[in-house]
């Protein structure tokens, strides 16, 4: 359940290290985002001498949330962390690797390269 | 928007689902043994179609991976190649969808893999099922390194030299005219 300011982690090698949604994309009037939505988001915290830097507005898709996931097959998928990782326009990731386990509904929703790129797939 | 998703990828991506293997069965025994039912077999492009794809359309640098086995349940291999331009990147793209297509002449309902990044070009993921072709220009191919992630997993822990400087304590110069007291 991400909301607009909420605050995220950030789980690849980008250069931010947090962020903040400030919308939601995909209709105009949404409340909560979930795994595998995009939002916009602003960087809150960054690591220094990289692309990427604080208040910069980027678009980021969500990998893990700490509100459940829940599958057809009655399993239930839920992480410590509410966890971003930051892709530009066009879908491509900014950063090489992904830390951290991630859901398979994401190759679903057609981000195969962001799975491509995951350590771990759940 | 899930319940739209699951009754879509239900009905156009059957091999997407996450099917939780018996506790008997090894997720890639399950894989292989539905994988290689007719249908799907039909539905899907072989490992050798593609290298024949890849060669007619000659792109550069083809390489198969395996996959590592904690990924193995869901994709088989990785065939990376290289395009000399985002063109050559689409038309590789293109020519595959195109071979997918062919195969499936005749059947009622067509299962196309399903394409990401078409639109660019700079790098194209062409997921049909078990196999997975990554079609990349040369600066992506160099600035993600698959195959440095997909052959050794040592190498995500790779020291980043800029970040070991950042935190070297510098020493203050001293830029102030006044001349240095000497500490007898």
């Amino acid at each position: 359940m991400i909301q607009p300011q909420t605050h995220l982690n950030v789980a690849d090698n980008s250069g931010a290290r947090q962020l903040m949604c400030i919308r939601i994309i995909g209709a105009s009037n949404r409340r909560y985002a979930h795994i595998g939505d995009v939002i916009v988001a602003v960087i809150k915290e960054a690591i220094p001498n990289t692309p990427l830097e604080k208040s910069e507005v980027i678009r980021a898709v969500i990998v893990r949330t700490c509100k459940e996931l829940k599958r057809d097959n009655g399993m239930i998928l839920r992480y410590d962390d509410n966890a971003a990782v930051v892709i530009d326009q066009e879908g491509n990731p900014k950063g090489t690797r992904i830390f951290g386990a991630i859901a398979r509904e994401l190759r679903q929703l057609n981000f195969t390269k962001i799975v491509s790129l995951a350590p771990e797939v759940l | 928007m899930w319940a739209a998703l699951r009754s879509r990828s239900s009905s156009l991506h059957p091999w997407k689902q996450g099917i939780a293997a018996p506790p008997g069965l090894t997720p890639t025994a399950f894989s292989s043994s539905s994988f290689t039912t007719a249908t799907t077999n039909k539905a899907f492009l072989s490992l050798q179609e593609i290298q024949k794809v890849l060669n007619d359309v000659r792109a550069d640098d083809v390489k198969v991976l395996s996959v590592p086995t904690m990924h193995a349940d869901w994709a088989d291999c990785m065939v990376l190649a290289t395009g000399r331009s985002t063109w050559h990147v689409k038309n590789i793209a293109q020519a595959l969808i195109h071979k997918a297509k062919q195969k499936q002449k005749g059947v009622d309902r067509k299962v196309l893999p399903s394409v990401e990044g078409q639109e660019e070009g700079k790098w194209i993921v062409i997921d049909s099922g078990k196999i997975i072709v990554h079609a990349l220009d040369e600066k992506a191919r160099e600035y993600y390194n698959l195959e440095g992630l997909w052959t050794t997993e040592t190498s995500q822990k790779e020291p980043n030299p800029e970040l070991e400087k950042a935190f070297v304590k510098i020493r203050p110069k001293n830029n102030s005219k006044k001349p240095v007291r000497k500490v007898a």
